[in-house]
């Protein structure tokens, strides 16, 4: 039995990440889907970022990023392989969140308005979206992955860790 | 982890129906673009307007089609077009490049579909309409739409002439702005709306 401040502060914490898990991979697959179900749409949205001047290499984006959001999305409400999936949602997540913000200010230097009162769609899966807003949501989602990442949220999990086998990895 | 990751995602987009072909160009006229230089980007309004600002996506489409070697014809123009009598006996042409769900909330009266996306399935009833047609207009949605400019380069690819080719800059936006009819449903259901004109 363990009654310390600091572990019950630990379960909490626990506990809490688990719901930042769920909550990370339930958006992780809404926003997949919504991207998976219209490609075309998707596919216009990352053309406009220009950051790609293959066909191939565009059209590779546009097929596989709405999926491999899925299947991120699936493995962390399944608690599979946790930290691998929270590492590629950091790696996915920055770039997103850096190509957003430079398209933002291309859009504000054209149009002078203030930069917050600048609305597009991103190409995220959720429409047109205030750019403040959607800078907060990145940041966030990029805290939940960081903290997934740091340890936290290994209860309910299948398979907190694909290579490790020992205690310390296993689920809870 | 990514390697089976990205096996799954192409996988899964192989197997969709809606999938993406990893080796077409979807783009004719190039993948690169420019970021929309005005607010509300291919509104109507922005599209109707007379007093379109300086790169205005309507402006910057009318340079992508000269560069392209495509013709451009105005909302006056097509509006002409449309009451030509030529239209009812198939000289005159009207290509929706826009796809299924917005063609069937209200597109040209007559005007054929073709989403330039998939294009295989519409060949086979965009094609003799073309080639009997003296006259073709593309449309999509105006201002920064670069849809009807992919389907007349489509056609254009499968041997329709080039000058029978226009691209109708201000699109279904400004047609409904002008007061001209549209037809809800298929071709020819005769369901139409907005008939101030």
């Amino acid at each position: 039995m363990n009654d310390r401040p600091s572990s019950w502060k630990r379960t909490a914490a626990d506990i809490f990440a688990v719901l930042a898990r769920w909550l990370l991979g339930a958006v992780f697959l809404y926003l997949g889907l919504n991207k998976a179900l219209h490609p075309v749409e998707f596919l216009k949205m990352v053309r406009q970022y220009d950051i790609v001047q293959s066909s191939l290499l565009l059209n590779s984006i546009a097929a596989a990023l709405p999926w491999f959001e899925i299947f991120c999305g699936l493995l962390l409400l399944a608690g599979v392989v946790v930290r691998g999936t929270a590492v590629m949602l950091i790696v996915m997540l920055v770039p997103f969140t850096v190509l957003v913000f430079r398209r933002a200010l291309a859009i504000q230097s054209a149009q002078h308005i203030p930069f917050c009162a600048i609305k597009f769609d991103c190409g995220c899966g959720t429409g047109e979206v205030f750019i403040c807003r959607k800078l907060l949501e990145n940041f966030l989602l990029i805290v939940f992955s960081v903290w997934l990442l740091a340890g936290y949220g290994r209860k309910f999990c299948f398979r907190y860790s694909l290579l490790s086998g020992d205690a310390q990895n296993q689920p809870d | 982890m990514a390697v089976i990751g990205a096996a799954f995602a192409f996988g899964a987009n192989l197997v969709s129906p809606r999938g993406l072909a990893l080796t077409r160009n979807y783009f004719p006229a190039g993948v690169s673009r420019p970021v929309p230089a005005a607010p509300g980007v291919g509104s109507p309004r922005d599209v109707a307007s007379t007093n379109l600002p300086a790169s205005s996506p309507a402006e910057l489409l009318a340079v992508r089609l000269k560069e392209q070697g495509l013709q451009s014809v105005d909302g006056r123009q097509a509006e002409q077009l449309f009451h030509d009598p030529r239209f009812q006996q198939g000289g005159v042409a009207f290509i929706d490049a826009r796809d299924e769900q917005h063609y069937r909330e209200g597109h040209i009266p007559g005007a054929c579909e073709f989403d330039p996306y998939y294009p295989e399935k519409y060949f086979p009833t965009v094609l003799p309409v073309c080639q009997a047609a003296e006259q073709i207009v593309v449309y999509c949605n105006g201002g920064d739409c670069d849809d009807s400019e992919s389907a007349a380069i489509l056609l254009r690819d499968v041997g329709i002439a080039n000058r029978k080719l226009f691209v109708y800059t201000g699109g279904i936006p400004e047609w409904i702005t002008n007061g001209l009819p549209v037809e809800i449903g298929g071709r020819n259901s005769g369901n139409l709306r907005g008939t101030s004109k």
